[in-house]
């Protein structure tokens, strides 16, 4: 039976970017993905390097913002991790770091984004509010009904079609094997490790490893099942839209303060348009969600985030929309990311729940050096101990 | 996005099929409407001109009589709504027996329609063929350049040479020449006795569909009789030209080429059904004929696997025009009898002959489609060259890609390959032909997203 340090079950960016950093420390890698590599969350997402809180923090009341607000200092980690990743990967990711704006169009919104810039304060970043003209004159196409936005000039956004496939690439290069079309379909676990089957074409194989991370996305919760433990993560369908190529140029990341926005001009010359509009998750015949099909486009979605695109960069209205798609990541009952070891299972590691083409190398890079034995402190507020209650009765 | 009452049935595609349907369920007190992206009626096979142009002698060839009869009946149905010059940007099933609804892009901007029962007969398309030089200006599909012929009378080109393994070039041929035009040849892939002897070996029995044959025959006829030749047993290697077609390499069966100068090129290897629609609506599908092109499956009425959605015409396999008629009727008869106007014996009684003839031209579109078979005729392509024209994709990078990807959405990705407006209709079929071998494989294909056409954004928002 091959016995492998490190067995990782999720081909997307934080799966294959543990296996490249575990790699990298001489580590012996399986990785494991039930379909194609990158071809979950992580590929299609619409790739916005925001390191700005996210407006979704700020909807659910004062505690949470406050809760969430700590990730601010894990956003400063991701800047510097961006601006040397293509150095470090010895690729071209399409990176921009050319600024973002978040915008407000009343004096309500210019208030958020006042308390926003507070809380960002408070773990040392530095987003600079500006007025309205200066907002247009950093991004000449933003509407006039824009009153002020708080700039970042690090934010921006990279090619979600290259960053994984990079990584893996680049874990493969030192050592890492990475196996497409294979799923993990049970786990014993021993005094030092697990013993895992797996299935694919080839049919069932039973491997061993000394620790294993989920990185699953939104099958994270199910998976988690195998080793009897509860993960609070929960599968959300997304909404993305992407115009023809057009030669205007909007060099930073936009996002809205008060509304469900985010667009950019990506590498090849397309506005990609999103922010957070749900999409339909199928449902399975017996209850819950069907994971294995695709989340459809629920039309008053679609025509809501098109006209706030529109609202807040006119020129859109004239172009023409070429693809809506559908994506389905994961949250957590918290809305932070779960990264870390789950203490009723020795060995046992997670790294699921959004944010994680933003945050994903630096996570991952942090969570490599934990499973390598080296937990660092920037990634306790993740851990997956802050929900231990639900595990009481587990494990 | 404006709503107006539901459709008791909404047909999507006038064409032959659509046409049928439509005849077959007026005058019994439903709301009908009928969708078309073409701003009049007819289809591909009947493209017509603009209403304030006229084409002299449009299409006065025997064989589309029938057609024409359909087409004056269908323009004279007073309870058929034509909604013309529009698009379907998506549909979204209802639940079954519920309303679907579809986003359609209209002259006047975007609109939510909803019908009761849907039928999605939107036919065919070329088989684009992929070679050196392919994305020159001056090459066409045959069918592009029927398009051409029949709406405007105008052919694109001086000189013109058709290339491929569909008899269908011989009456395209011949209408270029009606039309005022010069085709320097007309090539078939394969050897003379590949293309005749099928048909010889069945005429005996009173072959269905030998009004196409002789129309076919005619045609030939015809070319010989303008000085047009043509030729068999040459493949095409390559299109040469700078910055337009300027000829066409063609390989002879001893491996030497033959140079034509020429100013056009029509490709007629095939045609490939409509999927977009259905496979955005999820129906099921099935991979039919030797191009094993995705085609909507559907029961004895017409009705797929989602309850409510009808099927017919080249949607569900190609078969030519006389078979797209009967499944229409069928489907018309299906879509009946599904909303109670129609007793079930009555509607097996009247669906009996239509079943009968349809058994006859599938048998011939069966032959046909073994005659005009494009496999083993495919031009050899260098990494070069070309395979999604809307993104630019070489072959070269679809092939590195292919090392890693097991499917064509992860190639999609990977690459871009069918990430541009046309959402793969110019690249799917070469891209699973590539990845898969000319035949059998159950990869899905592109995922279909909204909207299937591409539509201005201030359509959608109002």
């Amino acid at each position: 039976m091959d016995r492998f340090d490190a067995l990782i079950i999720g081909g997307g960016l934080l799966g294959c970017a543990t296996a490249f950093h575990l790699a990298s420390i001489g580590a012996s890698v399986l990785l494991v993905e039930q379909g194609e590599l990158n071809s979950g969350a992580s590929g299609q997402n619409a790739g916005s390097l925001h390191f700005q809180m996210e407006r979704r923090f700020l909807e659910n009341g004062d505690a949470l913002a406050d809760q969430a607000a700590a990730i601010v200092a894990l956003n400063r980690s991701a800047i510097e991790e961006w601006r040397t990743l293509e150095a470090l990967l010895g690729c071209d990711l399409h990176v921009s770091m050319r600024g973002g704006l978040m915008v407000a169009e009343t004096p309500e919104e210019l208030l958020l984004l006042e308390r926003k810039a507070a809380l960002e304060a408070r773990y040392g970043l530095d987003a600079r509010i500006v007025d309205g003209a200066e907002a247009r004159a950093l991004c000449p196409s933003l509407s006039t009904t824009v009153i002020a936005a708080s700039y970042l000039p690090e934010e921006g956004h990279a090619d979600p079609r290259a960053v994984t496939p990079a990584f893996a690439r680049a874990a493969a290069a030192r050592g890492a094997i990475l196996r497409p079309r294979t799923s993990l379909v049970g786990v014993e676990r021993e005094a030092k490790g697990f013993t895992v089957e797996l299935d694919s074409a080839e049919g069932r194989e039973k491997i061993r490893a000394g620790s294993l991370l989920l990185a699953a996305g939104a099958c994270t919760g199910n998976l988690a099942a195998l080793v009897n433990v509860h993960l609070p993560v929960y599968p959300v369908a997304l909404l993305m839209s992407a115009t023809e190529r057009t030669g205007r140029e909007i060099a930073q990341l936009i996002q809205h303060v008060g509304h469900r926005l985010s667009m950019k001009r990506a590498h090849a010359g397309n506005i990609l348009i999103g922010g957070g509009w749900p999409s339909r998750l199928a449902s399975a015949a017996g209850g819950g969600f069907d994971l294995s099909r695709r989340a459809t486009v629920i039309a008053d979605s679609l025509v809501q985030n098109l006209r706030l695109a529109v609202r807040t960069v006119p020129l859109v209205r004239e172009l023409n929309l070429i693809r809506s798609w559908t994506g389905v990541t994961a949250i957590t009952a918290d809305q932070l990311p779960l990264a870390g070891a789950v203490p009723q299972v020795p060995g046992l590691f997670v790294a699921a729940g959004g944010s994680a083409f933003t945050l994903g190398p630096t996570l991952a890079r942090l969570l490599a050096g934990a499973m390598g034995g080296r937990p660092d402190d920037r990634l306790a507020f993740l851990s997956p101990a802050r929900f231990n209650h639900l595990n009481s009765f587990m494990g | 996005m404006a709503e107006c009452a539901p459709y008791d049935v909404l047909i999507v595609g006038g064409g032959p099929a659509g046409q049928a349907a439509a005849l077959r369920l007026h005058g019994a007190g439903l709301k009908i409407g009928v969708v078309d992206e073409q701003p009049r009626p007819g289809g591909q096979i009947l493209r017509q001109p603009p209403a304030t142009f006229v084409a002299a002698d449009w299409m006065e060839e025997r064989s589309y009589r029938p057609l024409k009869r359909q087409l004056g009946r269908f323009e004279a149905a007073p309870d058929v709504e034509w909604l013309g010059g529009s698009s379907v940007l998506g549909i979204e099933p209802g639940s079954a027996p519920g309303v679907h609804g579809l986003t359609v892009a209209t002259p006047e901007g975007a609109t939510g329609i909803r019908t009761r029962r849907l039928l999605v007969a939107t036919g065919c398309y070329d088989m684009p063929l992929p070679l050196a030089g392919w994305t020159l200006p001056g090459l066409f599909t045959t069918g592009g350049l029927q398009a051409f012929v029949k709406s405007q009378g105008f052919v694109p080109g001086q000189r013109i040479v058709l290339v491929g393994t569909h008899p269908l070039q011989l009456l395209v041929a011949r209408q270029v020449l009606q039309a005022g035009g010069r085709v320097e040849r007309v090539v078939f892939v394969q050897p003379r006795s590949a293309l005749l002897r099928p048909f010889l070996r069945r005429a005996g029995g009173g072959l269905v569909g030998g009004n196409a044959l002789l129309a076919a025959a005619r045609a030939w006829r015809d070319l010989g009789a303008a000085g047009t030749k043509v030729a068999f047993g040459l493949k095409p290697v390559r299109v040469a030209g700078e910055q337009h077609v300027s000829g066409l390499v063609l390989a002879r069966s001893d491996g030497t080429e033959e140079h034509l100068e020429c100013d056009a090129v029509g490709l007629c290897f095939g045609f490939l059904p409509q999927s977009d629609l259905p496979r955005m609506a999820g129906l099921a599908m099935e991979r039919q004929g030797r191009l094993r092109a995705f085609s909507a499956r559907h029961d004895e009425w017409m009705e797929s696997d989602v309850a409510g959605i009808f099927v017919a015409g080249e949607t569900t396999g190609v078969a030519g025009a006389d078979a797209a008629c009967v499944k229409g009727a069928l489907a018309g008869l299906g879509m009946l009898h599904s909303l109670g106007r129609i007793s079930e014996p009555s509607a097996r009684k009247e669906a009996a002959p239509l079943r009968r003839r349809l058994a006859r031209l599938l048998a011939f579109a069966d032959l046909l489609d073994r005659v005009a078979d494009p496999s083993g005729c495919y031009p050899e392509v260098d990494d070069q060259t070309i395979l999604c024209r809307c993104e630019d994709v070489t072959y070269g990078s679809v092939r590195a890609a292919l090392g890693t990807c097991g499917s064509a959405n992860a190639v999609k990705l990977l690459t871009r390959c069918g990430m541009g407006p046309c959402q793969g209709r110019n690249c799917e079929f070469s891209l699973l032909r590539l990845m898969h071998g000319p035949s059998r494989c159950e990869d899905a294909g592109f995922t279909v997203r909204f909207p299937v056409r591409p539509v201005p954004i201030g359509d959608l928002t109002g």
